[in-house]
C-alpha cells in the first residue's frame, strides 16, 4: 500500500509538469495579452508593462522562472490586480471557497446518499419515484436559475436568510444549498443504482437466507460495497467543489476563488491562470489517490501490491 | 506648532459631532473588487469611483455641467510665452490615514510634482502615462530616454506648481481634474511599496478615508474629518459591497440592503417601469459615452462610400432604444456626446445619417446593388456578451429586412476580439468610448487621428488629422468648437468612417431618502450626497 501511494505521488511530478507546460503554451497561444485594451496602449507603455512583469523575456525563460517559483510556492504577482500577489489571492479567497464547498459537500453527501439508499430499499414505491424526480430536477436545474429562485423565496418573500454576500453562518446556507443540489442528486442516483446492483449479489441473498435483519443486510453488507461507485465520483466532485463555482459565487457575491478561474483567462492574467490550473490539477490527482485508497478500505477484495 | 494644535482641535470637534449624531451610511454596490486604488495605476471605473472619494486633484468637474472647478488648486493661469500652466494651491489640505496618526501634514505642490513624475516613471508602468505626454519631457522620461528632472512639472513653492506643455493645450485644465494629476503621499508609497493602497497603509486627502478593505468582499469609506470642506460632507460612511450579479444586486436593493442599484438588469426594466414604487425610484441621466459600429472601409463592399451610407441610413436607433435597450438612451448621428466640449447636435444640424429606409435603399441601388442583389455577405462582429448580441441581432435584422442583404453575425471573446479588430477588423464591428476628460480632443484626436491606436477603423484622412491637430493647440474656444464641428461632418457624414448608434445614459434605482447628484463623466460625488431620515 505504502509503495502504491509513493508511486502515485511520484507520478504527480511529471503530470504537473505536463499540465503546466500545456497551460503555459495554450495561454500564450490565445490572441491578446494582459495589456490588450479597448483603449489601445502605445508601444512604449506596453514595453514598460512587459518589462515590469518580465513578459519581454523569451517564453522558455518565463516558463522556467514560473516553475521555479511554483516549486518554492511563490506564484508571482497578479497582473490584473496590481497590488496583490497570487499567493495573497489564494490565501484570502480560497478559504472562503473551501468553507462553502465543504458545507455544500456535507449537504450533498448527507442528504444524497441516504436518499439513494431509501430509494433502493423502497424500489418502485412512491418514495422511490418522488426521490428520483427530486434528484432529476436537481441535476437538471442549473445553479444560475436555482440561486435566484432560492433568493426570491427565502430572502425576499420569507425574509429568513440574507440575499447575498458573506460573513455569517446564515450567509452560507443558500449558496451551499445551490452548490450542493447537483452533487446531491448525483449521489442519490448513483447510490440508488449501486445499491440495487449490490442487493442482487449472491452474498446478500445468502445474508438474507441466514435470516439477518433487513436493515443490517442493507446498511452493513450492501451499503459498504455500494459505496465504491459513489466514492469514485465523490473524489473529483470534492476537488470540483473546493475549487469553487463561478456561478454560485457570482450569484451570491461570495469572495471566493471560483471567479478567478474564468476572469483570469479573460484578463490574460498569466500567473493566476497557471496557479489556479495547477492547483486544480493537484487536487484532482490527490482526490483520485484518496479514492483509490478508500477502495481498499471499503472492499477487502481490492489490494494494491 | 500652534497651527497643529488648532488642527487637532478641529479634528476632535468634528469627530465628536460624528459620534454624537446619527451616523449616515450609504450602502453601495461596487459590483467588483477595485483592481487598484493607486491613482497612478487605476484604469477602470470601479477603482476611479473609490479614488474620487479618497483623493483630490488639482481641479474637479461640476457633475452636471462638466465645468472645471477649483479643488486643490484655487486658481490657475496660462503663460503663452513659456507654454506653462501655473496652479495656485490651497494651504488647508492635509494628508490623513484611517487612524488619523498622520493628520496635520499638509499637501504641497511638491506632492503634485511627485505624483505626476511617479506616474511617468517607466518602472511604475502606468497604463495612462501616455495621456500626460503633452507635458514637456514626459514622453522622453516615460520611454526611458529622458530624466525626471527634464519633465515640465515643477513645484515653485509649497503652494504653486507650474506645468510646462509641448503645445498650448487649451483643454489642459480638464486634464488637471483627472486622478493622473493628483498629489501622492511619497512617504507612504516609499514605506509600503505596492502595499501602500491597503487600508492599514493608505494615506489620502479627499472627503473619505479607506476604513476597511476586505478583498472581493467589501470596502468601507469613512468621512475624512481633516478634509478641507468636511462641513459640506453629509454622509459619514459608505459601505461598498462587491456583488457582480445584476439580479442579485437588484434583489439586495429590493430587500433594502442597498440604497442605490446603479445597474438594474435589462430583464427587469419593464417590471421596474410598471411597478408603482420602483418606477418612481428609477432615475435616468446622461452619461458621456457613445456606442458605435466601426466600418472597415478597406474591405469590399464597404470600400464603397454608398454602401456605408446605406448601412448608416438603415439603423433604426429609436426602436433599438425602445425595444432592446429600454434605458432612454439618445440616438446618435454624430460621435461626441452632449456634455463634451465639441459636441454638435447632428440631428438638428443634419450631420450624419438618420434612419431613412428609402434613402438607404437608394444608396444601395446607386452602389450597384438594387434590392441587395449581388451584395456579398457582410460580417458583423461583437465581443461575446448577451447585450451586444441583442443589439447586433436587431441592427443586423434591420439591414437584412431593409436592404435585402445577408449579414453574418458573429462574436469573439473580448481579448481575442480586440486582437482581431486591431490586426484585421471585420467589415462591421462594435466599439464604444467613454470620456476620460470632457473635451473633444479626447473624442477626436485620441480616437480617430490616423496615428491613434484606438482608431480600429484605420480611418486615415489628412484633412481630419489637420482639423483635430489644430483644435488641440488652439486656445480660442469658439474656433475650437468650429474645428470639431468640421471634424464631425468629415468623419460621420462625408466619409462615414463608422456608424454612431447611441449616447449612453445612467439608469439607476435610488431610494427616496437618498439625495444625490449624477456625475455624467462617471465616479459619483458622494461628498455632495445626503441621506434623509427614513
Amino acid at each position: 500500500m505504502f509503495q502504491f501511494i509513493l508511486r502515485r505521488m511520484l507520478w504527480t511530478i511529471p503530470v504537473i509538469f505536463v499540465v503546466s507546460a500545456l497551460t503555459f503554451i495554450l495561454m500564450h497561444s490565445v490572441p491578446g495579452s494582459p495589456f490588450t485594451r479597448e483603449r489601445a496602449l502605445p508601444a512604449a507603455i506596453q514595453k514598460n508593462l512587459e518589462a515590469k512583469y518580465h513578459l519581454d523575456d523569451p517564453l522558455w525563460k518565463q516558463y522556467g522562472e514560473y516553475m521555479w517559483g511554483f516549486i518554492r510556492l511563490d506564484f508571482g504577482p497578479s497582473i490584473a490586480y496590481r497590488a496583490r500577489t497570487v499567493n495573497e489571492i489564494l490565501a484570502q479567497q480560497w478559504p472562503v471557497t473551501m468553507t462553502l464547498g465543504a458545507v455544500a459537500f456535507v449537504f450533498a453527501a448527507c442528504l444524497g446518499i441516504p436518499l439513494g439508499i431509501l430509494s433502493a430499499v423502497k424500489q418502485n414505491t412512491l418514495i422511490d419515484h418522488s426521490s428520483m424526480v427530486v434528484a432529476m430536477l436537481g441535476v437538471s436545474i442549473p445553479s444560475i436559475a436555482l440561486g435566484p429562485f432560492l433568493i426570491w423565496i427565502f430572502a425576499l418573500k420569507l425574509k429568513w436568510l440574507p440575499v447575498a454576500t458573506w460573513g455569517t453562518p446564515a450567509h452560507i446556507i443558500l449558496p451551499a444549498l445551490t452548490l450542493s443540489t447537483f452533487y446531491l442528486s448525483r449521489f442519490a442516483r448513483i447510490t440508488r443504482a449501486s445499491m440495487l446492483q449490490v442487493t442482487r449479489e449472491e452474498y446478500i441473498v445468502t445474508a438474507r437466507a441466514k435470516g439477518i435483519r433487513e436493515s443490517v443486510v442493507n446498511l452493513k453488507h450492501a451499503f459498504r460495497n455500494a459505496l465504491i461507485p459513489v466514492t469514485t465520483i465523490a473524489g473529483p466532485a470534492f476537488a470540483d467543489i473546493l475549487t469553487g463555482s463561478l456561478v454560485v459565487e457570482q450569484i451570491f457575491g461570495i469572495p471566493g476563488i471560483g471567479k478567478y478561474y474564468v476572469t483570469s483567462i479573460g484578463n490574460r492574467d498569466y500567473p493566476v491562470i497557471m496557479a489556479t490550473t495547477l492547483i486544480f490539477a493537484l487536487l484532482i490527482i490527490l482526490m483520485n489517490l484518496l479514492v483509490d485508497i478508500s477502495y481498499a478500505l471499503l472492499d477487502p477484495r481490492i489490494r494494491y501490491n | 506648532m500652534k497651527k497643529l494644535w488648532l488642527f487637532a482641535l478641529v479634528v476632535a470637534l468634528l469627530a465628536g459631532v460624528v459620534v454624537a449624531g446619527q451616523a449616515k451610511t450609504l450602502h453601495w454596490n461596487l459590483a467588483t473588487e477595485p483592481p487598484s486604488l493607486d491613482p497612478s495605476l487605476a484604469t477602470d471605473t470601479t477603482s476611479h469611483q473609490i479614488l474620487k472619494a479618497m483623493f483630490i486633484s488639482l481641479c474637479q468637474f461640476d457633475d452636471a455641467t462638466m465645468a472645471v472647478l477649483p479643488d486643490l488648486a484655487t486658481s490657475w493661469e496660462f503663460d503663452a510665452a513659456t507654454v506653462t500652466w501655473t496652479f495656485h494651491l490651497r494651504s488647508d489640505v492635509y494628508w490623513t490615514d484611517r487612524n488619523w496618526t498622520l493628520s496635520g501634514i499638509p499637501v504641497t505642490a511638491g506632492d503634485v510634482e511627485y505624483g505626476i513624475k511617479r506616474l511617468l516613471a517607466p518602472e511604475t508602468a502606468s497604463e495612462y502615462a501616455y495621456v500626460l505626454y503633452l507635458i514637456k519631457g514626459a514622453e522622453a522620461y516615460n520611454t526611458g530616454v529622458g530624466s525626471a528632472d527634464d519633465v515640465g512639472v515643477k513645484a515653485l513653492d509649497n503652494h504653486t506648481v507650474a506645468i510646462t506643455l509641448n503645445f498650448p493645450a487649451g483643454y489642459f485644465p480638464t486634464m488637471a481634474a483627472l486622478w493622473l494629476c493628483a498629489p501622492l503621499p511619497q512617504v507612504a508609497i516609499e514605506r509600503y511599496g505596492d502595499k501602500w493602497t491597503e487600508a492599514a497603509n493608505i494615506v489620502t486627502n479627499g472627503p473619505y478615508v479607506l476604513g476597511e478593505w476586505v478583498h472581493e468582499d467589501h470596502l468601507v469609506l469613512v468621512k475624512n474629518v481633516a478634509y478641507y470642506d468636511v462641513a459640506s460632507v453629509k454622509i459619514d460612511e459608505v459601505y461598498c459591497t462587491m456583488v457582480n450579479e445584476a439580479s442579485t444586486a437588484m434583489a439586495m436593493y429590493e430587500a433594502g440592503v442597498l440604497d442605490v442599484d446603479d445597474t438594474p438588469p435589462l430583464e427587469d426594466m419593464d417590471r421596474i417601469k410598471s411597478d408603482p414604487v420602483l418606477s418612481l425610484e428609477l432615475q435616468q441621466a446622461p452619461r458621456l459615452c457613445t456606442y458605435r459600429y466601426g466600418l472597415n472601409s478597406a474591405k469590399p463592399p464597404l470600400d464603397n462610400i454608398l454602401v456605408r451610407k446605406a448601412l448608416a441610413s438603415s439603423v433604426d436607433r429609436q426602436s433599438l432604444i425602445d425595444y432592446v435597450l429600454k434605458g432612454n438612451q439618445k440616438p446618435a448621428q454624430t460621435w461626441t456626446p452632449p456634455g463634451i466640449f465639441g459636441y454638435v447636435d447632428g440631428v438638428s444640424l443634419g450631420i450624419g445619417y438618420p434612419y431613412d429606409p428609402e434613402a438607404a435603399k437608394q444608396y444601395l441601388a446607386d452602389a450597384g446593388y438594387p434590392g441587395g442583389v449581388g451584395f456579398p455577405e457582410v460580417t458583423l462582429m461583437v465581443n461575446t456578451s448577451q447585450a451586444h448580441m441583442k443589439i447586433a441581432q436587431f441592427i443586423g435584422q434591420g439591414w437584412m429586412d431593409t436592404l435585402g442583404i445577408k449579414i453574418n453575425i458573429t462574436n469573439q471573446e473580448w481579448g481575442v476580439y480586440l486582437a482581431t479588430c486591431s490586426a484585421d477588423a471585420p467589415q462591421v464591428f462594435r466599439m464604444g468610448w467613454c470620456a476620460d476628460y470632457p473635451d473633444g480632443n479626447n473624442w477626436m484626436n485620441d480616437v480617430f487621428h490616423s496615428g491613434s491606436g484606438n482608431n480600429y477603423e484605420k480611418y486615415n484622412s489628412p484633412a481630419f488629422d489637420a482639423l483635430v491637430e489644430q483644435a488641440a493647440v488652439e486656445l480660442d474656444p469658439a474656433v475650437r468648437l468650429d474645428l470639431y464641428k468640421q471634424a464631425e461632418i468629415l468623419i460621420c457624414d462625408t466619409d462615414v468612417a463608422f456608424i454612431p448608434i447611441y449616447f449612453y445614459t445612467f439608469n439607476q434605482l435610488t431610494k427616496p431618502y437618498v439625495v444625490r447628484t449624477f456625475a455624467a463623466i462617471g465616479g459619483e460625488s458622494w461628498k455632495n450626497w445626503d441621506i434623509l431620515d427614513h
